[in-house]
């Protein structure tokens, strides 16, 4: 049921570029779908292993810069850039994550606040590599067999296959024995390690994992914007993805993939005015985590849970 | 018999404070062994330190003939002794088929790449882990909450899935830290009677616990434990006829606890 439910959006949002002429509404859609995979990454390292890493917003700027110059530096196509991407934060996460893992879980916070600062700063001060404040710009369109993604409608359905995939990977992964222990150790890590696991194993590679698929978020939405700069690191970001987390629920993969699609919509659905619409965007958020603090996901659970426990007296 | 856990000449030291100065002892396989003690005697020390939870400073721990000294936890698990914990340790927002399933997960040979594909070998793992599951369920008479997070659950009831959890990959031993510490009078009675039933499947006990009563009914062999050292160790009626244990609890011997009993009445 909700396996045909995914795939009839998935079709849905496949349509999105034939619906509409506009290309504003389609580059919000294709911003809606690499957020929402940025997201779900989060989810996996903050929602299901309970570890909130702002370190995120490095490695989506990591991502971006590789991925760029991979094309422009180094003589590659978008496709290996995206790949480098992935690969380079897979690596960074692996080195910085095992020491930032053995501290306690309110210094990791802050450790890898620290990281998203210091890859801000590398950004901006490294200017033989990144070019410093000025960016690149001019990204070109990728190309595959001769063909050439140049308008936003074509960029689209790059973005949608990339959104694909990376959810379908994550979903496989959060639903499957090791998404449930990732849960596990959220809980109760002393009990997990009664039951002979070893928890470092698994935080370091939901880290790991988190990291290379926001990096390659961060590729693709770059060559979507045209241009990396230091403003790809801007707290911005982290905040959106926080955010769509934390509305949807943490810890629920579906609550966090419906969430992220409606919160990167919603503020362009309010433009019906124009003044008041972030402020409106401001009070649905707000009064969203008053009324539902354990996110959609975790109130819809609170119910049915409230439920059965009546039906047992 | 065999002795499936052997300690020995356990030392471990807090700041000058010797919580425990020398306890050795032995748990036959197939036996129900209780350690008691009065408060700071030692006894959670005891078996911080020989599941991994703590460092000790010396001293050895073999489990059925592997020397597990000074292993961290998750390894001392493998090696086959599970164990709970005082204040009650369940996955709140699992539900208990879940809570069964992760605590055997790591004792089956599924790999991640299984797990990801869910290969045959994950799908034959995943039966074996449920049919387990689901004996004991039965056992802790809990089927109607099979499905159901246990967080729901009352205390007593989640030290029952604490149990069953710690039976699920077959140890070699069990440590039970307080099993019946907090739990409602009515219910102490099912838990012994579960652990009897276990016991005459062949599963092998290590208790810690305040309640006197509930240690001797069930335990084959008692240690007693007061101030890092032990006091005594013998059945059930040795025990309770040790003056010095006695003297241990109550501050005195039994003529005087007598005497002071006559006098009050």
């Amino acid at each position: 049921m909700k396996l045909v439910l995914a795939i009839a959006a998935a079709l849905a949002f496949a349509a999105l570029p034939f619906l509409s002429g506009s290309n504003y509404i389609v580059g919000v859609g294709t911003s809606a779908l690499i957020f929402t995979v940025a997201a779900a990454a989060l989810n996996l390292i903050y929602g299901f292993t309970g570890l909130l890493s702002f370190a995120q917003l490095g490695f989506w700027g990591i991502g971006g810069y590789a991925t760029a110059l991979t094309v422009v530096t180094f003589g590659g196509n978008f496709w290996t850039g995206v790949l480098a991407a992935a690969a380079i934060n897979a690596v960074v996460a692996l080195v910085v994550g095992y020491p930032m893992l053995r501290t306690s879980r309110h210094a990791f916070v802050i450790s890898t606040l620290t990281f998203a600062l210091l890859v801000s700063l590398i950004a901006r001060d490294w200017v033989d590599l990144t070019r410093g404040p000025l960016g690149i710009p001019d990204l070109p369109p990728p190309r595959a067999f001769g063909h050439v993604f140049s308008s936003t409608h074509q960029f689209y359905g790059i973005a949608w296959a990339f959104s694909v995939a990376m959810l379908a990977f994550l979903y496989v992964l959060c639903s499957s024995r090791i998404g449930r222990t990732l849960v596990a150790i959220k809980q109760n890590e002393p009990l997990v390690r009664a039951q002979g696991i070893s928890p470092m194993p698994y935080k370091l590679a939901a880290f790991s994992i988190s990291a290379a698929i926001t990096g390659a978020a961060g590729g693709v939405f770059v060559f979507h914007l045209g241009i990396v700069d230091p403003l790809i690191l801007d707290f911005y970001y982290m905040q959106t993805f926080l955010i769509i987390v934390i509305i949807g629920g943490t810890g629920s993969f579906w609550g966090v993939v419906v969430s992220g699609v409606a919160l990167s919509a919603l503020p362009e659905a309010l433009r019906f005015s124009d003044d008041f619409r972030m402020i409106i965007y401001g009070v649905i958020l707000v009064v969203a985590m008053f009324a539902m603090p354990s996110g959609v996901a975790g109130w819809l659970r609170e119910r049915e849970l409230a439920r059965l426990r009546a039906s047992l007296r | 018999m065999s002795a499936v856990l052997q300690v020995s000449d356990l030392r471990k030291a807090y700041a000058g404070v010797h919580a425990l100065d020398g306890v050795s002892f032995e748990v036959e396989g197939g036996s129900i062994t209780g350690l008691i003690g009065p408060n700071g005697s030692g006894k959670s020390t005891t078996i911080d330190c020989i599941s991994g939870f703590q460092k000790l400073d010396s001293g050895k721990v073999v489990l059925a003939g592997n020397d597990i000294t000074g292993k961290v936890s998750h390894l001392i698990a493998r090696a086959g002794m599970m164990r709970t914990f005082q204040t009650v340790r369940v996955y709140e927002k699992l539900s208990l088929r879940d809570n069964l399933a992760i605590a055997a997960q790591q004792f089956d040979p599924a790999t991640w790449v299984d797990e990801f594909l869910r290969t045959r070998r994950y799908r034959d793992a995943v039966t074996a882990s449920e049919k387990r599951a689901r004996q004991l369920v039965e056992l802790i008479g809990l089927q109607k909450y099979y499905d159901i997070e246990t967080g729901i659950l009352s205390y007593g009831q989640k030290k029952l899935v604490a149990l069953a959890a710690a039976l699920m990959p077959h140890p070699k031993i069990v440590v039970l830290d307080e099993p019946v510490a907090g739990v409602n009078p009515s219910r102490i009675r099912e838990i012994e009677v579960a652990l009897q039933q276990l016991n005459q499947a062949g599963e092998t006990f290590l208790i810690v616990e305040h309640n006197v009563e509930f240690i001797t009914t069930l335990c084959h062999k008692v240690i007693v434990l007061d101030q890092g050292l032990k006091l005594a160790e013998g059945t059930a009626a040795e025990i309770h006829a040790d003056s010095r244990v006695l003297e241990a609890y109550l501050g005195t011997t039994p003529e005087v606890a007598e005497e002071e009993m006559r006098a009050s009445a």
